[in-house]
């Protein structure tokens, strides 16, 4: 309360103190034209559900990124959890014999771990080091699925993945695999904004803006940071396995730098420092590719140009639109 | 086979190879010494460079040396002015920076793909031809291109130690703040230390392209054995980035007499990823953590 | 000018009226092809291929299927050579715009990953992969327009042992699934024939370095080097740096199209010598034509596989003639795969494959040995996949 009285107080422009009132205007609008949005694939043939299924895949992966960035590490090899988890449940199932549903779990839950132990050692690291190292790393995964051929089909990749089966229900049509993309986005949003409400959430945030004053009010850098990544890293995982359920084939060439750059652009350019930062990114770029089919070269030359200006002159992303617009009309 | 002959053959082939990316690591690291940025373009300077070179000999004509000469100064004044206009926001904002050489990256290559087509030239060779010396065979072509990048070494050795702006180069790669305080303009040296750093790129793969075929997608391996170089050498190290680059030359042409050549590459990225942990300054030690 | 305005008036209207009668529909063709990256120079002469055919039957006045004239139109996406990416593009030309037929995928993992897709909406397709998954009896739309080394292996290297006396090979291949898959197959042909593929290096396809590998090769004291699986480019920089490591043996390859690649890399002097796998013989009449036009639409001399191609869209063609319609992609499918002895820019063509895919729709064409004289193949041996070579 005593904030907002300094704000109003400090502030020129009358009132509006609160970012309560400031939200309302906007909030019921905005909730509503999400839920257009989200229905909207459903109703627009099966082209549309593909994007849409895609840009929902890639919110789970990039809210991972997301998390990860904000410990304060910013990871250049996001490709590798991404491939462990779908290469993982892949395997699991078929050498196993374990259902899709569990195989995925595991292949998370494994995914978790092997990025733990990773994270353990590299994260000691900082600032450009820790991204040279996470781009070596995503390096040498792919070149060991390419090479491991006997388990992983090598270049070949994997075929004639069976799609995913929950009690007898089967995931096969794109209509009711939208509907399971759709409810892994809307989870990992809410996980998200979840997560960084709690102590825990603050904790990591705290590290993320001062590494050494967080240090000295007795929070462990390290142990947060690797609780952060192995985190952002199982949504990786999980986002991968979604991905070989869907396209049904998954070789090493899906997941490599171009991947890793490609979250890092959604993530960008949708806002690193919004909670809906990935979700814009990923609404974005996912279909972007469609509208320039027939000029690769231009949309990426718009993608590079796209980075460095919202570097530049908006670093909060689209998500950080908004407020520029607000401060904008508030003059 | 004679071992001795075949380790000798290996030596020399990893030397050529050595000097390629040392020319690739020390840019890379003197851009990083500089500007404390994470140059992920550093790799489509390489490809301009080489195709600076191309367009130079094949449609104008022009003499190989003229051509490679040329394409530096080009790529030296091109550099300085992305610097200058482009990348100056992100002076010092490292991972920022990083990630506008990431968008750089995308700009320079797929402007190069409009230009040139996605289908690798070549250019006709310098020399023809091998010379057998103590019963290793080198291509001549290979010798010559280990001779001009011999020169351009001693050249930027000489630069840097001996040249006022040389060594004002090195005072602001050092501790950028005493040189300021020393009178170091940055306004100078940013720009200049960006230019040389992707200039030593774009020399690497103008000397390289009569050797491979040009293409646009060229310069992404030179990029990531640069990245290993400079872990190993310490990042910011410019006498690190030149050992590493010939250790790393050697250690591969080694590795693949030995096993198959994935096997070679990955063995290699995990010692550079050990090396880095293990050695956070760099194996010389002069680099920083 | 008034003198003139009646006959202007005359003739616009007796062409409006000639437009209206026959209402032309169009058929639309779509091309699932690689246009960037590795493997564009095959994506791009599978899209020009098509339409130089497109083209050709667009002038006559059209697709003539059951007295309905059709304009011929193709539609073509760049899949990057990238699985995911072709499936994406399968998505939209198959829901979106609506196709049947596909040339293409270019590679073989975009093509085992759209073939769920294409087989179950009925759309054919027409792959340059050379995995011998693609073609299999549950899948019958997918057919092969182009011969694979499974084909071609076995004849020209028992030829080459027989007539050139190759003892020991050697090969440099991509580590991927066509390096792979050709690799397996070429072992197995040169034991076959009596001789051996002693030493196979993989490399990362962009590599441009091959000197390391070339001396590990060469160490194991091999006669011959074989460049098949690589890309044009590659194969002329493998040759480049053989000959510059020392190596006096005989370079061959025994598969995919590249000469004029390998000439321009290597040079002629490099290239003098090589034993090639061909798949054109310009001596003939219709050949020589199909180059003609096809330079002089595209400023390029056609690659190697754009020929089968060009064949391909005309069988097509064909087949929409016998059954009678163009949206009944099952019959088209059936009528294809019973042509046979069809004239092609390549000779006479019909199916094969039932031994080693359980399915005839492996394309027929036939090839030949060349050797390179002058940055030039001579032809020197003719051989078909029943036959062997002569």
């Amino acid at each position: 309360m005593t904030t907002q009285v300094i704000e109003s107080k400090l502030s020129p422009v009358a009132s509006a103190p609160a970012p309560a009132q400031r939200r309302s205007p906007w909030l019921v609008p905005a909730a509503l034209a999400a839920l257009l949005l989200a229905a909207a694939p459903w109703m627009s043939g099966q082209f549309v559900l593909h994007l849409a299924i895609l840009a929902c895949i890639n919110v789970v992966i990039v809210n991972g990124l997301s998390l990860i960035d904000r410990c304060g590490q910013l990871s250049f090899g996001h490709s590798a959890p991404v491939a462990l988890g779908a290469y993982g449940s892949v395997l699991l199932a078929s050498g196993t014999g374990l259902g899709p549903v569990v195989s995925t779990a595991l292949a998370a839950i494994g995914v978790g771990l092997v990025s733990g132990l990773l994270g353990w050692v590299i994260l000691r690291l900082r600032g450009v080091y820790f991204v040279l190292v996470t781009f070596a790393f995503a390096e040498l995964v792919r070149l060991i699925l390419l090479d491991a051929a006997p388990i992983t089909g090598g270049a070949n990749g994997i075929a004639s993945i069976p799609p995913l089966q929950v009690a007898g229900l089967v995931f096969d049509t794109r209509e009711r695999f939208y509907a399971l993309a759709l409810g892994a986005a809307i989870a990992s949003v809410l996980l998200m904004v979840w997560l960084f409400r709690r102590p825990l959430g603050q904790a990591l945030n705290a590290v993320a803006a001062n590494p050494t004053l967080a240090e000295s009010t007795g929070l462990s850098v390290l142990r947060l940071q690797i609780v952060g990544y192995m985190g952002g890293c199982m949504l990786a995982g999980i986002g991968g396995a979604l991905t070989a359920r869907y396209i049904g084939f998954i070789s090493p060439e899906s997941f490599n730098t171009g991947a890793s750059v490609a979250f890092i652009t959604m993530l960008v350019i949708g806002g690193r420092k919004s909670l809906y930062g990935p979700v814009l990114g990923a609404l974005v770029l996912t279909p972007l590719p469609e509208l320039f089919r027939g000029a690769v070269q231009t949309q990426h030359i718009f993608y590079g140009a796209a980075l460095i200006l919202i570097l530049r002159f908006l670093p909060g992303g689209i998500a950080g639109l908004p407020r520029l617009l607000h401060k904008g009309v508030a003059k | 086979m004679d071992w001795q002959l075949l380790l000798g053959q290996a030596t020399a082939n990893g030397l050529v190879v050595g000097l390629l990316y040392l020319l690739m690591a020390v840019g890379f690291t003197l851009v990083f010494g500089v500007m404390r940025m994470v140059n992920f373009a550093h790799g489509e300077f390489y490809m301009l460079g080489a195709f600076a070179a191309y367009t130079l000999v094949v449609k104008l004509s022009l003499p190989f040396l003229l051509a490679v000469a040329l394409s530096v100064v080009l790529a030296i004044v091109f550099g300085s002015l992305v610097e200058w206009l482009v990348l100056k926001p992100f002076r010092k904002d490292e991972l920022n920076g990083m990630i506008a050489t990431i968008g750089l990256a995308m700009i320079l290559q797929n402007v190069a793909l409009l230009t040139f087509g996605p289908d690798p030239v070549s250019l006709p060779p310098i020399a023809t031809g091998a010379s057998t010396v103590l019963g290793v065979t080198v291509a001549n072509s290979r010798l010559y291109v280990v001779g001009f990048a011999l020169a351009v070494l001693l050249l930027l050795y000489a630069f840097l130690r001996h040249s006022p702006v040389g060594r004002g180069l090195r005072a602001v790669v050092e501790d950028a703040d005493i040189a300021a305080i020393h009178g170091v303009r940055a306004r100078i040296y940013y720009p200049l230390g960006f230019g040389i750093g992707i200039g030593l790129a774009a020399i690497a793969g103008a000397l390289m392209a009569p050797l491979f075929s040009v293409s646009p997608f060229m310069g992404q391996t030179p990029l990531l054995k640069a990245f290993m170089v400079v872990i190993l050498g310490g990042l910011g190290s410019i006498p690190g980035a030149a050992v590493a680059g010939l250790c790393l030359g050697l250690l591969e042409s080694y590795s693949t007499l030995f096993m198959s050549s994935s096997t070679a590459d990955m063995l290699i990225f995990i010692l550079v990823v050990v090396g880095m942990l293990a050695f956070p300054r760099g194996l010389i030690g002069r680099g920083e953590a | 000018m008034k003198a003139h305005a009646p006959q202007f008036l005359a003739a616009a209207l007796l062409g409006g009226l000639a437009l209206g009668a026959s209402a032309q529909e169009t058929l639309k063709i779509g091309a699932l092809v690689t246009l960037s990256g590795p493997g564009a120079a095959w994506g791009q002469a599978m899209k020009n291929a098509a339409e130089l055919a497109a083209d050709k039957v667009n002038a006559a006045g059209g697709l003539d299927v059951a007295g309905r004239k059709y304009k011929v139109e193709i539609v073509a996406y760049d899949d990057k050579y990238q699985a995911g990416e072709a499936v994406t593009v399968a998505n939209r030309l198959v829901f979106e715009d609506k196709v049947k037929y596909l040339i293409g995928p270019t590679g073989s993992a975009p093509t085992l990953a759209v073939q769920p897709i294409t087989e179950k909406n009925q759309v054919l397709t027409s792959t340059l992969g050379f995995t011998n998954k693609a073609l299999s009896p549950d899948k019958p739309f997918s057919f092969r327009p182009v011969i694979t080394t499974y084909e071609i292996a076995d004849p020209q290297i028992a030829w080459l042992v027989k007539q050139h006396g190759v003892k020991k090979a050697g090969g440099l291949f991509p580590n991927d699934e066509s390096g792979q898959v050709i690799a397996r197959d070429l072992e197995a042909a040169y034991k076959r024939a009596g001789g051996e593929l002693s030493a196979k290096e993989f490399f990362e396809r962009e590599r441009v370095d091959f000197v390391p590998l070339l001396t590990r090769m060469l160490a194991r004291g091999i006669d011959t080097i074989e460049l098949d699986g690589n890309s044009p480019g590659t194969a002329g920089l493998i040759a480049k740096q053989a000959r510059e490591l020392g190596f006096k043996g005989k370079i061959v390859r025994t598969g995919g199209p590249a000469t004029a690649e390998i000439v321009n890399v290597a040079g002629k002097e490099v290239s003098e010598g090589m034993m090639v796998h061909a798949v054109l013989d310009a001596s003939q009449p219709a050949m020589q034509e199909y180059i003609a036009s096809y330079t002089a639409k595209y400023k390029v001399a056609p690659n190697g596989f754009s020929p089968s191609y060009y064949d391909f869209t005309n069988m097509l063609f064909e087949s929409m003639r016998r059954a009678g319609t163009v949206s009944d992609s099952a019959k088209v499918a059936q009528e294809l795969g019973k042509l046979s002895n069809f004239e092609g820019v390549l000779g006479k063509l019909s199916w094969t494959g039932k031994e080693s895919y359980g399915t005839d729709h492996q394309l027929a064409v036939p090839f030949y040995v060349a050797e390179i004289r002058n940055g030039v193949e001579v032809v020197r041996a003719r051989c078909t996949v029943a036959e062997g070579c002569k």
